[in-house]
């Protein structure tokens, strides 16, 4: 089920390394130059967790959840935020802030396993690749929280995001825009013709429009330097990834494919 | 300083009190957005969130008002969150006969337990019910209560943790919320996540309430949310020791 050009293991790497190599290079330049010119930076890595979550989604949700696809990013964004902000904490504990996003990374994972494993083995949900995809999902959403914190904040220090992202209540934003961005293309493109080159230039999509959301908190917590890099950055990348998402579609739809003939009332009634 | 073993008692217990309370709760899907099934036609993620998240800042508010205050905040958190589900509810209700046109009815029992109206003479052919009759509305309302109180539980415990923490007194800017009440509320939408989606696989999705044969799949679901809200509050709860300087 779901296959597509992109293999899973490409997409994971995509979005871990692509995600963390975002997330640091935004820190750093910030702290090295002192500015917060930087930080859309973080957002970019951001929108290549989403590119991969939005796989990890497709895959799993393809089998049919039976709660609808919004449950399953959702729960993971929840376990992700729980990852990153202990995470956070635990950097700031060890002296080692330098670690945090791989920290938290880790601590997704757990929280990922542990989802997974309830409800395959408790719940008895009949999805084989159940673990696998929570598990991913779940690293997913944390590096989507992360690389949007940072680039509201500036900086991933527990400090500045417990101060400029937690207490300022942005969390919640990058909580539901985040899960979203992750969790629509699949939402919005399932049935007999998905296929993952629209559903993914989708997802690039949406993630643009949440860095957008972003760029705006950004620039209430840093100002000019913060937003306005982002705000550009987020209204080309959304423009491009919207276009390219909109001629899949049409050519997707000039394509017939027989989905069988209406079943019979017995068989609707099951 | 190490945590309060009772505060993860409070989390855990808040978990399963969330998990139960979505089975009471009547998610209709996607087919009774059609009004071709019993229950609020949307699904329980957007159920959990409305009603969860209207139950948290009703808690929230009142554990800041109330300076803490347990009773107080564990109601408010329950009354908010089932005033919520009822307006949400009654709001479909109208629509459903007044708009769509279709009488309330259950197609999973003969008469309404509450009112012993009629019900299977009202179901139109080929649907499952429409609307949500009375039996659907009560058990909401105990479903967003009991699920409210939960997410409340969850959030009393962080907040009584979090307000521990040196420095976290203090607010952002000019706002009036200091920084453990948002870190609370943070990892309490995180822990009310976990448990109601994991409710809502429990029931694959749709439930009319607790005159519903899928109710009884509840064990599942509070073996499931006591694990998932032990380890999430177990994180949640290791805050504390990592912000102020070990065990």
């Amino acid at each position: 089920m779901a296959e597509g050009d992109r293999s899973p293991g490409s997409l994971l790497g995509i979005g871990v390394i692509g995600g963390l190599i975002g997330i640091y290079l935004a820190n750093y330049l910030n702290m090295v130059t002192g500015t917060a010119w930087f930080s859309f930076i973080a957002a970019l890595g951001a929108i290549l967790a989403v590119f991969w979550g939005a796989d990890a989604v497709r895959r799993v949700a393809s089998y049919g959840l039976g709660t609808g696809v919004p449950s399953i990013g959702l729960l993971s964004i929840g376990a992700g935020q729980i990852a990153v902000l202990l995470g956070l904490a635990i950097g700031k504990f060890a002296g080692l802030e330098l670690a945090d996003p791989i920290i938290a990374l880790i601590l997704a994972a757990i929280v990922g396993i542990v989802n997974g494993v309830m409800a395959r083995r408790v719940i008895k949900m009949n999805i084989a690749i159940m673990e696998r995809s929570m598990t991913e999902i779940a690293m997913a959403a944390s590096i989507i929280l992360l690389g949007f914190s940072t680039a509201i904040a500036g900086s991933f220090a527990f400090d500045q995001i417990m101060a400029y992202v937690v207490a300022s209540g942005f969390i919640i934003m990058v909580f539901i825009v985040g899960g979203m961005a992750m969790l629509h293309p699949f939402n919005a493109c399932l049935g007999p013709d998905e296929r993952q080159k629209r559903t993914l230039n989708l997802a690039l999509s949406t993630g643009f429009l949440a860095m957008l959301v972003s760029g705006i908190a950004a620039g209430a917590i840093n100002g000019v330097p913060a937003a306005v890099p982002t705000l550009i950055v987020a209204i080309v990348g959304w423009i491009i990834y919207y276009m390219r998402f909109w001629a899949d579609t049409k050519q997707d739809a000039a394509a017939m494919l027989s989905t069988g003939l209406i079943p019979k009332e017995e068989e609707v009634m099951t | 300083m190490m945590f309060d073993i009772l505060l993860l008692v409070y989390i855990v217990l808040g978990g399963i009190f969330i998990g139960a309370g979505v089975h009471f709760i009547p998610v209709g899907g996607a087919p009774a957005a059609m009004s071709q099934a019993t229950g609020v036609g949307t699904g329980t993620t957007m159920l959990a969130a409305a009603s969860g998240l209207t139950g948290l800042i009703g808690a929230g508010s009142a554990y800041a008002v109330s300076g803490g205050d347990f009773a107080y905040t564990i109601v408010l958190g329950g009354v908010s969150a089932a005033l919520m589900i009822s307006i949400l509810a009654f709001i479909a209700n109208v629509m459903y006969v007044y708009g769509a046109g279709v009488p309330l009815s259950s197609a999973k029992i003969k008469y309404d337990p509450i009112t012993k109206w009629r019900q299977d003479l009202y179901v139109s052919r080929g649907t499952e019910g429409h609307g949500t009759p009375m039996v659907s509305f009560i058990s909401g309302i105990i479903g967003a209560l009991i699920a409210g109180i939960g997410g409340a539980l969850v959030f009393f415990a962080l907040a009584e943790t979090y307000n521990k923490i040196g420095g976290f007194a203090a607010t952002f800017q000019s706002y009036p919320a200091p920084y453990y009440i948002a870190l609370a509320a943070a990892f309490s939408i995180g822990i009310f996540f976990l448990n109601c989606v994991m409710a809502s696989y429990n029931i694959g999705g749709t439930i009319e309430g607790f005159h519903d044969p899928k109710f009884r799949r509840i064990p599942k679901s509070v073996a499931a949310s006591f694990v998932v809200s032990l380890v999430g509050g177990l994180f949640a709860l290791l805050i504390l020791p990592m912000l102020t300087g070990g065990f």
